[in-house]
């Protein structure tokens, strides 16, 4: 119950930030675009709409994601309102999950929003829901998940500025999976093993870009099912683990 | 009485990692603090206070010394319950309005509806908030609003021991005063008060028991009368005979004693033998004792005087 | 900064020592999916790869640094995924990433240099015969990476390179050469991956030979020397440089022998009656009067079955001369300025090529003054679609005596000037940047005549004027789609008149 209500806080709060708007507002507008560009665009226009749509997505999420996640702890620390949260029967893993869930809440609704506006375009042109769309923002939802455990993971103990540079840059270096993947059979041992450390290591973004292939409606995903599943699976046990990390650093740190 | 607060050697360093130097920002700290009194912890600016509260609520860690409070360790969760904390200057939630900030910390302390909305309601109405503020987003609250909305959250649990950092610190004469009778008013409900802060006047009036701390050590400790007793007399006596070595041999008593003009000498002392024995001077010059007036020392006196001290000897 | 000694309450200490084990255990779990994602995730990047649009095989990764502002190193990610398939032999997933390198980073110049001799060269037949529709998107690549790049030489340097080793384009080639010799390198280091500046005028010279301009051809043999001995001193144990500097010195003589040998006959008679007599071989124990070469250029072209054509014939000609054989649609020449001038946004953005045009080049070589190839395009529908909209094809089977090897040359000189065949398979090639050195006894070409003892050179070049046409043997067909097809034979009676150039 601590932790809903922390979560529900922290909600309000992130809802009232002007710059989260900008993100939903932009990526809506995109999306809305895409049959303009369609239109303009001589390639097949349900391409260039399908692409625009989850690319829309998966970019203002991205900032949403780390604008709103990368000032839950310092606003708190800042502002002092910590002290009298963590000075009344609040544990320190209870706030951090509290701040967390609250966070993700927002970059869910975000998400959600500006997946119905695609959804919606969608059915406005092709006159049917595809499923694999439907997927397409799903990974991004758990793409945006394991950002926003990394991002409150850095924020432990890294200033805004520090947790921008280096939530963003694991993310891309994340994304680059079909690189890293390669690089680990790489002849060079060096290469290979450095190639290893971040495949497994890092956090996987890459894992979660199934965009190009859902967008040609030629392409299929064998067993959708079980490659929805086990990416999930991998965003969430990644999650628990940066969080468990997360609550570690902050038990011992001197707010 | 059980003490409400009991701290054991609590000391706190810091080492600067670029000068390579240790600060100690408490020093092996010893402090009993009694059920269900007002306690008055003094200090200038960065002597320790804060630091020394943080450690107790668990929000910093100490590097030696053990407290307890109300009988349980310092950090142990459970005794939060019956905390509260007022940070020195807090800016809240401004986006959230008065009761539902309320309303949010009573969550934290797990008290259900309609209890909740019950407890929020007389915290706002004993801290004297105007009802219609209640409803009203906190970024438009005055000081003296922001104030009373902290001291506010700090009773949502009903707690039995407060610490309020500077709780009336830059606030207009009446919300001072008015603030400053409801801090007085919790002795009445029984809550134990820790009340750090350097608003010497109200610290006077309303704590029973006040300490002194100054770069991190304690100074001094007491209940206020005794810290303000032991009073001084200003003696001042009169006589031709100034000419021919009065002075001098009521100098050589009391040498703070000091000549006004040619027939007056005035001098400062707590002690009667001293007294008796100048005036014994006097009479015995012809001399006239002109008058013996009491001088009541306040805790502005005591806390200049001891820190001063302290100063002297480094 | 400052850091603290710090006593933590015992529940601290207790929760990490239980947490630390099962955040190890949840990491390993995590990496473990990985390894079950990855087979799935390459499978569908395969998947991908098969569709070849303006984005290629991209993953949105490689998207997105370019759109936060990384275009460089978006382009040199790219780079590296392209080698892969350059590996794994996938040579069209590479056009459009050499595509979005080129318009993600305009200062990559590897990127254009190795574009445009992928498109030049790797897109073969069956039979590895070039598909030449793609020489001119891989040329204007290089074009507008000169247009922006101009202080790097090592894309003119290519373009030159190109046209000579490619299209024979000698002219072509020189001005590519002169403007990279003029390009001020960019880069003052000693790493000159592409062959600029170093062999520029290495190639420049053997190109001025091709063209049979060897006065300027001599010159640049002397300037590359000059090059070469200056890198020799500066690295006296290169091999590379010893070896290109002995060749120049050797090249350099062999021409001058050659030049003098060729342009000197020295019984030249005056009465000599045919207007070639350059060339002097006099046959052992004849009279040492010098003749022209007869070449006896008698091609025969046979439609074997369906798009399998037979090139056969004789040519009086040393063994390691070469015959061209060149198949188009009948307006493909015709209409190469338009293609040239007309450049559609396809090729430009996709490299995409005009499936319905149809051209196939293949030089055969001699023995024994004869010829004899089969030539089977029926595997390659995709490169000879035979569907141009006249449904008429030209065979052209030519020798062209410049691009031919200096001892085939000895024979009839650099431009062909001694060679006599039946007038009707004699095309002059007459256009003025395609001009050689001028005869020099005035009889056959139009140049002063020679004292026998002075080798032109660099003051001379200002006054010589080029006028010795090339003298190519040419015969052209003209083939109906039935001929093509197999259905209907060839005969003489298909050779018509030759076009001029």
């Amino acid at each position: 119950m601590i932790p809903f209500a922390i979560a529900q806080q922290t909600v309000r709060e992130a809802l009232r930030r002007r710059v989260m708007w900008i993100f939903l507002v932009s990526g809506v507008f995109l999306i809305a675009m895409g049959p303009v560009f369609g239109f303009l665009s001589p390639k097949d226009s349900q391409t260039v709409l399908r692409s625009l749509g989850l690319a829309a997505i998966l970019l203002a999420g991205l900032f949403i994601t780390i604008v709103t996640c990368i000032y839950l702890l310092p606003v708190e620390i800042e502002r002092r309102t910590i002290y009298t949260v963590l000075s009344k029967p609040v544990q320190r893993y209870q706030f951090i999950l509290g701040k967390f869930m609250g966070g993700f809440a927002v970059v869910f609704i975000n998400i959600v929003a500006m997946g119905i506006v695609f959804l919606a375009m969608l059915w406005l042109q092709e006159k049917r829901l595809p499923p694999e769309m439907f997927i397409g923002v799903v990974m991004t939802f758990f793409q945006m998940l394991l950002l926003a455990a990394l991002t409150i993971f850095f924020s432990t103990f890294a200033t805004p500025v520090v947790n921008f540079f280096l939530s963003f840059g694991i993310f891309l270096v994340g994304n680059m999976s079909s690189v890293t993947d390669s690089l680990t059979s790489n002849n060079n041992p060096l290469v290979s093993n450095a190639g290893k450390v971040i495949h497994y290591l890092l956090p996987n973004f890459g894992n979660f870009n199934i965009q190009n292939s859902i967008i040609h409606p030629t392409i299929e995903i064998k067993n959708p099912n079980v490659f929805l599943f086990q990416n999930m699976i991998y965003a969430i046990v990644y999650s628990l683990v940066l969080l468990t990390l997360a609550v570690l650093i902050f038990d011992r740190r001197e707010v | 009485m059980a003490a409400a607060i009991s701290i054991d050697g609590l000391t706190k360093k810091y080492i600067d990692v670029w000068q390579k130097m240790e600060v100690t920002a408490v020093n092996n700290l010893h402090l009993q603090v009694e059920e269900g009194e007002i306690f008055g912890f003094l200090g200038r600016n960065g002597a320790g206070k804060t630091t020394t509260i943080k450690m107790l609520l668990g929000l910093i860690f100490p590097t030696a010394g053990d407290a307890t409070l109300l009988g349980k360790p310092m950090g142990d969760n459970n005794v939060k319950q019956d905390l509260a904390y007022l940070p020195e200057e807090t800016y809240f939630y401004d986006s959230m309005t008065g009761w539902d900030l309320m309303d949010y910390y009573g969550r934290l302390f797990r008290i259900p509806e309609p209890e909740r909305s019950r407890r929020v309601k007389i915290c706002l109405e004993k801290v004297q908030l105007q009802p219609e503020a209640w409803k009203r987003n906190i970024r438009g609250y005055s000081k003296g609003m922001r104030q009373r909305i902290g001291i506010a959250q700090a009773l949502i649990n009903d707690p039995k021991l407060l610490f309020l950092d500077e709780p009336t610190s830059g606030l207009d004469p009446i919300a001072h005063s008015e603030l400053r009778d409801i801090v007085a008013s919790l002795k009445d409900e029984g809550k134990t008060v820790f009340l750090s802060s350097h608003q010497l006047a109200d610290v006077e009036l309303i704590c029973s028991r006040v300490a002194i701390i100054h770069r991190g050590k304690l100074l001094t400790t007491g209940t206020i009368r005794d810290l303000i007793s032991g009073e001084r007399k200003e003696v001042t006596v009169t006589s031709q005979a100034l000419q021919n070595g009065l002075y001098e041999k009521i100098h050589s008593i009391v040498p703070g004693a000091q000549r006004q003009g040619n027939e007056l000498v005035r001098f400062l002392s707590d002690d009667d033998d001293t007294i008796s024995a100048v005036i014994d001077i006097v009479r015995g010059a012809k001399g006239k004792v002109l008058s013996i007036v009491p001088q009541k020392r306040t805790l502005e006196d005591v806390f200049v005087e001891t820190v001063r001290k302290e100063e002297g000897e480094l | 900064m400052a850091s603290a000694i710090k006593k933590f309450p015992s529940g601290v200490q207790a929760r990490r020592q239980k947490a630390l084990p099962i955040v190890f255990v949840l990491l390993l779990f995590a990496m473990f999916m990985q390894s079950r994602i990855d087979p799935m995730a390459r499978e569908m990047r395969q998947e991908e790869d098969l569709f070849i649009t303006a984005t290629g095989s991209l993953n949105n990764e490689f998207m997105l640094l370019p759109l936060l502002g990384f275009r460089e190193a978006a382009a040199g990610l790219l780079w590296v995924r392209c080698d892969e398939f350059f590996h794994s032999g996938d040579y069209d997933a590479i056009l459009p990433l050499v595509r979005l390198i080129t318009w993600l980073d305009p200062h990559a110049d590897n990127v254009f240099i190795t574009g445009a001799w992928h498109l030049a060269y790797n897109f073969t037949d069956s039979s590895e015969r070039s598909d030449r529709r793609y020489i001119i998107p891989a040329h204007e690549l290089l074009k507008e990476g000169i247009r922006k790049n101009p202080r790097i030489p090592d894309i003119s340097f290519e373009l030159g390179w190109q046209n000579y080793d490619k299209t024979k384009d000698f002219s072509a080639a020189i001005a590519a050469f002169q403007k990279s010799i003029n390009t001020i390198p960019w880069k003052g280091s000693d790493d000159y991956p592409y062959g600029a500046p170093l062999k520029t005028h290495h190639i420049l010279a053997h190109a001025y030979t091709k063209l049979g301009r060897i006065p300027d051809a001599m010159m640049e043999w002397k300037r590359a020397l000059q090059r070469s001995t200056e890198q020799l001193e500066k690295d006296p144990k290169s091999f590379t440089f010893k070896s290109m500097h002995s060749a120049e010195e050797r090249n350099l003589a062999m021409l001058a022998q050659r030049f003098a040998d060729r342009y000197t006959a020295t019984g030249h008679s005056p009465t000599n009656p045919t207007p070639y007599p350059a060339v002097l071989i006099p046959p052992p124990g004849t009279d040492k009067t010098p003749r022209p070469w007869n070449m006896s250029f008698r091609p025969i072209v046979l439609s074997v079955r369906k798009n399998v054509l037979k090139m056969a014939g004789r040519i009086n000609m040393a063994d390691g001369a070469r015959v061209d054989i060149r198949l188009t649609d009948w307006e493909y020449d015709l209409k190469e300025k338009e293609r040239r001038k007309n450049i559609s946004t396809k090729m430009l953005e996709r490299f995409d090529v005009d499936s319905a045009t149809t051209i196939m080049q293949e030089s055969i070589s001699v023995r024994k003054n004869k010829y004899e190839r089969e030539i089977d395009m029926s595997k390659d529908t995709k490169m000879y679609s035979f569907k141009n909209k006249s449904k008429l094809y030209r065979v052209v089977v030519s020798f062209n005596p410049r691009a031919t090897s200096p001892h085939v040359q000895d024979r009839h000189g650099y431009s062909g000037e001694g060679l006599i065949d039946r007038p009707e398979v004699i095309e002059y090639d007459r256009r003025p940047e395609f001009m050689g050195t001028k005869l020099i006894d005035g009889q056959g070409g139009e140049g002063p005549v020679w004292d026998g003892k002075t080798i032109p050179d660099e003051k001379n070049i200002k006054d010589e004027k080029y006028g010795q046409p090339n003298r190519m043997l040419k015969v052209t067909l003209k083939l109906s789609e039935q001929q093509i097809f197999g259905l209907k034979p060839i005969s003489a009676k298909d050779i018509v008149p030759n076009e001029a150039p």
